[in-house]
């Protein structure tokens, strides 16, 4: 097996020993070690000391980790200072976390979790579910090796490689698509739910939904849902309880 | 609840396992999503139907989760396929609030072990500070794969918690009308998070625009499809 082929599936163990401390220093400490072994035998000194800076701290989407995975890695072999070098990953770690995040967390995920959801209300059963693995699987292990061969052929010069690429424009593009499936399947799986209960308890629950939004919005994380709903839930069966 | 056979157990476990760590540690192939979560545990339960619709519910909670950089958030996960184990097997409009509930009790417990877990990752990185100053390959991969072994432990022990919390709640007695208030009142509030995280996160650009799109036709497919 290649050192790169190695190297891209310990990418997907990057945030193995995710830490505060550290963050993802670690798992790109252990995704760097294959590709740097032809550097041990070449200079032992840079190797030792590009393994000390592969595992120092770094954060970033996960799934963009192999561009400054490659860069680095592709930096040293070029025998660039080591305080640039450093200086290239911390460089990096807020652009990839914002674009990684923009186009995954907050895009790709909640777009097919959405038409999942609305394939699984509308019967499609396990089947949606099937599809929005193979979706987002697809396009997850496409973007990895693509990262990591862009990052090893830009090195240094990885800024103006990522600007150049689909990325940013996927990041801006994918966002109405989240909008869109999510609001897709809320209707629909509230119908899925509420369809067999009395129109009564259907209002309650609705009034409920709206009720939560407008806490939301009033009160921020503070009133985040999963408070609410333990919350209305104890409620709910201390009435039941006072009613009984 | 049906109590699971020995051997679906241990598949429920594995599973619990396997999700658990898909969330942040390994592969990261969104088996960790609740709807994936809670279908697989229905297929292994014999309840596809039971595992569709837990997951369902649990899902419209996590989307309210951005789980980006350092943020904290709930382990939905391995508490959706534990919760199924409750639902499986019985009405689902009456098992589904109670099921709901012990998924969302078990995913504050499954954030507060992810908490402890990055802890731990981090006084392991300190103990080897000597060895990766001295830029030793080998102290990397026991770290990585210590990392690791910490969070299959972590998923498989969640896992079992609340697999225990589910049968204890299988034995609460409650009637027909309180079962199904539950499920009523978790869906409520379950779309009021997805709606909520969809509404924070589209601000106000285009994507608030596509957004209200989606939610116009959702609104007439599902008139047309429950007519």
């Amino acid at each position: 097996m290649s050192g790169q082929l190695r190297a891209l599936l310990r990418l997907f163990a990057v945030q193995g020993a995710w830490n505060y401390e550290r963050m993802l220093g670690v798992g790109m400490g252990y995704a760097s070690e294959p590709l740097l072994e032809d550097l041990k035998r070449a200079d032992p000194q840079r190797h030792s000391e590009a393994v000390v800076r592969s595992a120092e701290f770094f954060n970033c989407n996960p799934n963009l980790a192999g561009l400054a995975l490659g860069a680095e890695v592709r930096a040293e072999y070029d025998g660039a200072p080591g305080a640039q070098v450093a200086r290239l990953r911390i460089a990096l770690c807020s652009p990839l976390g914002a674009l990684g995040d923009q186009l995954f967390w907050a895009g790709l995920v909640p777009a097919l979790v959405g038409l999942a959801l609305a394939g699984v209300a509308l019967g499609a059963g396990l089947w949606a579910i099937l599809g929005f693995l193979l979706g987002y699987n697809a396009v997850r292990l496409y973007t990895a090796q693509w990262a990591l061969r862009t990052g090893l052929a830009a090195g240094i010069e990885i800024g103006a490689a990522i600007s150049r690429s689909w990325i940013p424009k996927a990041a801006a593009a994918i966002g109405p698509a989240a909008g869109f499936g999510v609001g897709f399947a809320v209707p629909l799986v509230a119908t899925w739910f509420l369809a067999p209960f009395p129109a009564r308890a259907a209002l309650g629950a609705l009034g409920l939904t709206a009720l939560g939004l407008g806490a939301g919005y009033v009160g921020g994380a503070r009133y985040g849902a999963l408070r609410y709903a333990l919350a209305a839930v104890l409620m709910t069966l201390l009435v039941r309880l006072v009613l009984r | 609840m049906i109590p699971p056979e020995p051997a679906t157990l241990v598949a429920l476990l594995a599973w619990g396992t396997l999700v658990g760590l898909d969330l942040v540690s390994v592969a990261q192939t969104m088996i960790a999503r609740p709807l994936v979560a809670g279908g697989v545990a229905g297929l292994l339960l014999g309840d596809v139907g039971a595992g569709l619709r837990v997951g369902a519910l649990i899902e419209l909670f996590a989307l309210d989760v951005l789980p980006v950089g350092a943020a904290r958030y709930p382990d939905y996960g391995p508490p959706t396929v534990a919760a199924t184990a409750l639902a499986a097997g019985g009405p689902w409009e009456l098992t589904l609030g109670l099921a709901g509930t012990i998924a969302l009790i078990g995913a504050v417990l499954g954030g507060w072990s992810l908490q402890l877990l990055r802890r731990s990752n981090a006084a392991a990185i300190q103990d080897a500070t000597a060895a990766l100053a001295a830029g030793e390959s080998s102290a990397i991969r026991r770290l990585q794969y210590a990392g690791i072994g910490r969070d299959a432990l972590r998923s498989t022990l969640l896992t079992a918690v609340v697999i225990a919390g589910a049968a204890g709640a299988a034995l609460l007695p409650l009637d027909r009308a309180t079962a199904a208030a539950l499920t009523v009142v978790v869906v409520g509030i379950g779309l009021a998070a997805a709606l909520g995280g969809a509404v924070r996160s589209a601000g106000r650009g285009r994507r608030r625009r596509w957004l209200i799109a989606g939610l116009a036709v959702g609104t007439v497919t599902a008139m047309v499809v429950w007519r």
